[in-house]
């Protein structure tokens, strides 16, 4: 029954939540600020509490303390207690060391974990950066003329050399060692431009679709979930 | 200078509002339009076969804030894998996610052993849920270089360990995992498989559900070769639901194909009213 109660509560609780924050529409008003206030803490609090909650209590503390260990009645154990797990507290000291940065004296302690975080940060960068663009650039080179069967595949083609066109276009456009002085030097490198228009345009366009798809889903919930619990609470 | 056709920005909103509403009360759809991109993901999933000792594993890395796009593309893919009988290892990497590793497969199973009695889905069988784990670039690179996933992962959700599941009661690895797909607004996340989510002689299948925010980001990657198939934002997964319900008749219709009418209608009411402000502002210029 609290169960029950709670869910409704709490859909409840949501509907008001979604109006309030949508009332700025209107105008601004203490209605909204209160809920604005009220997410930006719960914001800041849930994070805390839930990488403790699911991963630091679970998955380092419990093995830790051997809470995961389950005793049986007749005295025997469901597992032996891992001493490896210990060494998890090599990297949570190290990582402590950063609170250093708040003493003037010790401040270099902080420095190292900065350090490696950098190192390791960049050491990840440079690798993912070479699987992520490689296949990139190497699909770049796309023939101008596609066949099949010995029959050119036209929209292929035709598709090709727009890419073709496009890459080299914007490539040129961002290209400042030599000044374009030609006519036809300028003509290429503002199709670049032109072609960057069309697509910051379909950023655009495609961002008001996310915002509405937004919208849509509170409407559905403030229309079907929230209506129906108010009226069988009603 | 001003407009002679001044509309109030509220007047604009009550618009856009009625547009998106009016579909989802009177439960009005149209076909959505064809997605290639999505094609290609459901193709992918078809030819996927249930193998002993294969899985998907499908990453939730999304929040509330773009949860009315990829939950909707979440549910579509689940829903086909686990109609396919193909085990599903759910995870995330994005904390706000964590409620919707339970919820959407849960309500999943419940339609389908409806729609299909005496069919189980069971848990630690047909699928399993990772729970949420941080650690981005560097955990998805120790779940392709991990020689036994369950030693990796060690609990599940619910801290069961994973070697008590069925589905991990043998030791698996990368090779096990014969589908990757991801749903995400955040493209860093996102990223993070791309770079890392294979060795040097493997590489699975990987479908991607985005934001329509990032559907330019995402095509590179189709185009590429690095993905086989892409979900665009809640077209795509309306797309996906068409081919599941002429796959699968006896479906239930999901809610993707009626939020993508509200969208569209939405869409049709924006273009016209940029038409008429532009109309309005050559107007404005001429008499003045």
């Amino acid at each position: 029954m609290i169960a029950v109660d709670l869910s409704i509560a709490t859909t409840i609780t949501a509907g008001v939540a979604t109006l309030a924050i949508f009332s700025f529409l209107i105008k601004e008003n203490p209605f909204y600020r209160l809920f604005e206030h009220i997410f930006i803490g719960i914001a800041a609090g849930l994070g805390i509490i839930q990488g403790l909650r699911y991963f630091l209590w679970p998955q380092i503390l419990r093995p830790m303390l051997g809470y995961d260990i389950l005793t049986f009645p007749d005295g025997t154990v469901s597992k032996p207690y891992d001493g490896a797990v210990l060494l998890y507290l090599i990297p949570m000291i190290f990582g402590l060391l950063y609170y250093f940065i708040y003493s003037q004296r010790h401040a270099w302690l902080a420095k190292l974990v900065i350090g490696f975080s950098l190192g390791a940060s960049a050491g990840l960068a440079f690798k993912g950066f070479f699987a992520e663009m490689l296949p990139q650039l190497a699909s770049s080179f796309k023939p101008l003329i596609v066949l099949e069967n010995d029959q050119i595949v036209w929209w292929s083609s035709i598709s090709n050399c727009i890419f073709i066109f496009t890459l080299l276009a914007v490539m040129y456009y961002f290209f400042f060692s030599i000044k374009a002085d030609s006519a036809v030097e300028k003509k290429f490198s503002s199709s670049g431009r032109w072609l960057m228009m069309v697509c910051f345009g379909s950023f655009f366009g495609s961002t008001v679709m996310a915002r509405l798809a937004l919208l849509v889903e509170r409407l559905q919930f403030l229309l079907v979930d929230w209506f129906n619990t108010l009226v069988s609470v009603v | 200078m001003k407009s002679s056709f001044n509309l109030d920005r509220r007047i604009i909103y009550a618009f856009v509002v009625i547009a998106l509403a009016w579909p989802l009360i009177n439960k009005y759809t149209v076909r959505p339009a064809r997605m290639k991109s999505a094609e290609k993901l459901f193709e992918v999933v078809e030819s996927t076969k249930p193998t002993p000792g294969q899985f998907a594993f499908v990453a939730f890395d999304f929040g509330p804030s773009t949860a009315a796009e990829n939950a909707g593309q979440a549910r579509v893919v689940v829903e086909h894998l686990m109609r396919r009988r193909i085990p599903v290892v759910l995870f995330t990497q994005y904390l706000l996610a964590d409620p919707f590793l339970k919820s959407i497969p849960e309500k999943i199973i419940s339609n389908l052993e409806t729609e299909m009695p005496g069919q189980k889905w069971i848990y630690g069988k047909d699928w399993v849920n990772l729970g949420y784990r941080p650690g981005a670039g560097i955990l998805i690179q120790s779940i392709s270089k991990s020689k036994n996933l369950a030693e990796t992962f060690l609990v599940d959700a619910y801290s069961t360990p994973l070697k008590d599941l069925p589905l991990f009661r043998r030791p698996t690895q990368l090779k096990n995992i014969s589908l990757l797909t991801q749903f995400t607004g955040l493209v860093g996340l996102f990223d993070s498989y791309v770079q890392f989510f294979q060795t040097a002689d493997y590489r699975p299948n990987f479908g991607h559900g985005c934001t329509s925010i990032t559907i330019p980001e995402a095509y590179i990657y189709l185009d590429s070769g690095q993905l086989q198939g892409l979900l665009e934002g809640i077209a795509g997964a309306a797309w996906y639901s068409k081919l599941l319900s002429d796959k699968y008749p006896v479906r239930k219709p999901d809610e993707a194909i009626l939020i993508n009418t509200g969208l569209g209608i939405a869409h049709l009411l924006l273009i016209g009213l940029i038409i008429l402000g532009n109309i309005s502002g050559i107007i404005s210029r001429r008499n003045s």
